[in-house]
């Protein structure tokens, strides 16, 4: 089924994209852009001079200093430890008012009961480290209190445990759920399948509206330039995402250790590992974004042929935004109550499966029979998405004039 | 399905849009090895019909065949065929754009590529090889086009208006290779509306009017056949001799006299009058009749630009068509 004809098709398409300067840029230039989005507000905090992050801690209480001193440490202050006595709150204003120091911390008391403390400083630091002082504050009297009594402080402050075991004996993923991955994932799949099933339908509309269409038709089948065209775009998300994904990897795991060695500021950085997804959810992630590619590029290729003008695309892929919006008005809903019906049954429609699917699957407790059942569906989904497509395809490439109405593509799809 | 000595044959085919018939019952056959002209005006069925040799479009009725078998596989290697809208893509290398079309009709990489440069070097675009097509003039693009057209040596050549929107000296260019096609054994069929063109080019010529086939002969044996109509005549002297029942009407036509005969007369007679007559003859020229004059005969269709020839049955069917068009 799949002669030469096809692959020049595939080459073409893919070539053409990989070496324009478009490609490049993007491939390039996105982990760029993610890279420093990570790294800037790290960098940014870390180029204040030493004297601005500096603030002495004055520990009347003699237990809090160890414990809060590694967590300012570690949300980017430098800490120094005063001695209390009777002149000490003077010769700090001094030193801050020459700028020796940000601003000092006085923990009493008081702070060991209620968690109050002061922040003496020249100029007031931003809410969020406002936001962490306090924490670390409220959290280290917390836990010097809990010791007093006797009680595991940090198991409790880390958010205790909860195990989950199915009375029915279902496999299901036991890891902890990941909400973002699963979130921020399936927003991913939309994106990619969204942008590059788009470019196949502007491809076909190039092709349509520069008449090249008619050399090729002539001498193959509209259904293989069809075909040449999903495998070659396809190719290209394919390609453009392995670099990421190289990058990635290379930064976070040989880049990333020894920026940290170099500059202790920017350890914060260090969760973006933790995050990082394993090889079972890269499957996923292909698996998913494959088969929805393969069905929203032949909607889109249909689409395409149907049309005579951008405009004109613009307003009949409209049915097909539609789709789209549900599974990511759904995808909240799904992520957090996975096994409810209306999420089942949702992450089973073929053209949800590749965002809900991975939300469920990422996000919680899924039998692996669904996600069997869920490839299956798409599996079908595709070759009848394929037939149809193909059909409405063969008929509109060539045509030209006004849009088919809904009657007429039914038509086509009987008759061609 | 034999041999039979066509590189194409169309039976009865028939087109239909709707409720209008784009090409009606058209019989038409294309001997190996001949230059032939699909002519017509605008409108007449010439693109339709292409199309439908081409397999873009299913005829309605009839059946197309290739060198004297269903198209089939023959299509995608044996034929080159330029489309009326003339397309490429736009981003693409030129070479890589030949590349591309010769591999999609069967050649091999390596010698699309070799014969890509070949292409482009003769029709004086070494230069541009290597740059993309949009950088081209519209021109240059339509050369890049032609190439793309024929760089699968294919054994039939469907151009559908090959000439039009190139310059004179391209035309040249372009008819020349043509030319050296056919002397290599190439069929060809070639849609125009340009009369003279198809005049100096087609061995066989086709002529399509709305939809039907009018005309379908051997350019010669049709000027042959066609010659004896027209007189053109100088002379001094008396003109009563010019007056007689062989001769239908008179024209004046770059500065002569054009005599129109009826069917069947002989112009001997006139002659013979004329002599008698004591007039003093300077001219008398049987008249090869012009493509355009015969098709104009046999098509009835009236043209603007049309020099002085009968007229009486031309119907009102030449609307929308511009003045320089032959047509």
């Amino acid at each position: 089924m799949v002669g030469p004809d096809v692959w020049a098709v595939v080459r073409r398409e893919y070539l053409q994209r990989v070496r324009s300067r478009w490609f490049v840029v993007a491939t390039l230039g996105a982990p760029l852009v993610m890279g420093a989005l990570f790294l800037i507000p790290p960098l940014l905090a870390s180029r204040e001079g030493v004297a601005e992050r500096t603030i002495a801690v004055v520990d009347g209480t003699g237990v809090l200093y160890g414990r809060i001193a590694p967590e300012l440490e570690a949300g980017g202050w430098r800490v120094r430890e005063q001695r209390w006595h009777a002149e000490v709150v003077t010769e700090l204003r001094e030193q801050a008012r020459a700028g020796d120091i940000a601003g000092f911390l006085m923990l009493d008391e008081l702070t060991l009961e209620t968690g109050e403390a002061i922040l003496y400083t020249t100029s007031p630091p931003t809410a969020v480290r406002q936001l962490t002082l306090r924490g670390s504050i409220g959290r280290a009297a917390l836990e010097y209190q809990l010791e007093q009594r006797g009680v595991d402080a940090a198991s409790m402050l880390a958010g205790g445990d909860l195990r989950v075991e199915l009375l029915s004996g279902e496999t299901t993923r036991t890891e902890e759920p990941r909400f973002l991955v699963a979130y921020v994932g399936a927003v991913f799949i939309y994106m990619v399948i969204l942008f590059y099933a788009v470019a196949v339908m502007r491809a076909t509309l190039e092709e349509k509206t520069s008449r090249i269409v008619e050399v090729i038709i002539s001498s193959m089948e509209p259904w293989h330039l069809m075909l040449g065209k999903i495998f070659g775009v396809g190719a290209v998300g394919l390609t453009q995402m392995v670099v990421w994904l190289t990058m990635s990897l290379a930064v976070v795991t040989a880049g990333l250790p020894p920026l940290i060695a170099a500059r202790p500021e920017l350890a914060s950085l260090e969760g973006v590992q933790e995050v990082f997804p394993g090889v079972d959810l890269l499957a996923y992630f292909s698996g998913f974004f494959v088969c929805g590619y393969f069905m929203y590029s032949s909607l889109y290729a249909a689409v395409g042929a149907m049309c005579n003008s951008d405009e004109e695309a613009q307003q009949a892929q409209l049915p097909l935004i539609l789709v789209l919006v549900v599974p990511i008005l759904m995808l909240i809903n799904v992520i957090q109550d996975p096994m409810s019906p209306l999420s089942v049954g949702l992450s089973l429609f073929p053209l949800f499966t590749p965002f809900l699917m991975w939300g469920r699957v990422v996000g919680g407790a899924v039998p692996l029979w669904q996600v069997g059942l869920s490839f299956v569906l798409m599996m079908l989904a595709i070759v009848g998405i394929a037939w149809v497509a193909g059909r409405i395809y063969k008929v509109g490439i060539l045509m030209a004039g006004k849009r088919p109405t809904l009657p007429e593509l039914w038509r086509w799809v009987r008759e061609a | 399905m034999s041999d039979d000595g066509l590189a194409l044959r169309l039976e009865g085919v028939t087109k239909r849009f709707g409720k209008h018939t784009a090409v009606d019952r058209f019989d038409f056959e294309v001997p190996r090895g001949t230059i032939s002209g699909l002519l017509g005006p605008n409108g007449s069925g010439k693109t339709t019909s292409i199309r439908m040799i081409m397999g873009i479009l299913l005829p309605d009725e009839g059946k197309v065949s290739l060198f004297g078998a269903d198209p089939g596989e023959a299509r995608r290697t044996r034929v080159g065929y330029l489309p009326e809208e003339r397309g490429v893509y736009r981003k693409m290398k030129c070479v890589d754009l030949v590349v591309f079309l010769a591999e999609i009709h069967g050649v091999p990489r390596p010698e699309g590529r070799r014969r890509a440069y070949a292409w482009i070097e003769r029709l004086g675009l070494g230069a541009w090889a290597d740059r993309r097509v949009e950088d081209l003039s519209k021109g240059m693009q339509q050369k890049i086009q032609f190439i793309g057209t024929v760089v699968h040596e294919p054994d039939l050549l469907v151009l559908d208006e090959p000439f039009s929107g190139l310059d004179p000296i391209n035309q040249d260019v372009l008819e020349e290779i043509v030319r050296e096609f056919h002397a290599k054994g190439t069929t060809i069929l070639f849609s125009t509306h340009l009369m003279d063109q198809a005049e100096r080019l087609c061995e066989r010529v086709c002529l399509i009017s709305k939809a039907r086939k009018v005309l379908d002969a051997d350019l010669k044996e049709l000027k042959a056949a066609e010659r004896k109509g027209v007189v053109a005549v100088e002379f001094e002297g008396p003109d009563a001799w010019l007056a007689g029942p062989e001769i239908d009407r008179i024209e004046e036509r770059e500065g002569a006299l054009h005599l129109l005969l009826r069917e069947g007369a002989d112009h001997q007679k006139i002659l013979e009058r004329g002599v008698r007559s004591g007039a003093r003859i300077l001219k008398f020229d049987l008249v090869e009749p012009r493509l355009h004059e015969i098709f104009v005969r046999h098509a009835g269709v009236g043209s603007a630009a049309g020099d002085g020839l009968p007229m009486g049955a031309a119907p009102p069917g030449s609307a929308g068509m511009r003045a320089e068009d032959a047509w």
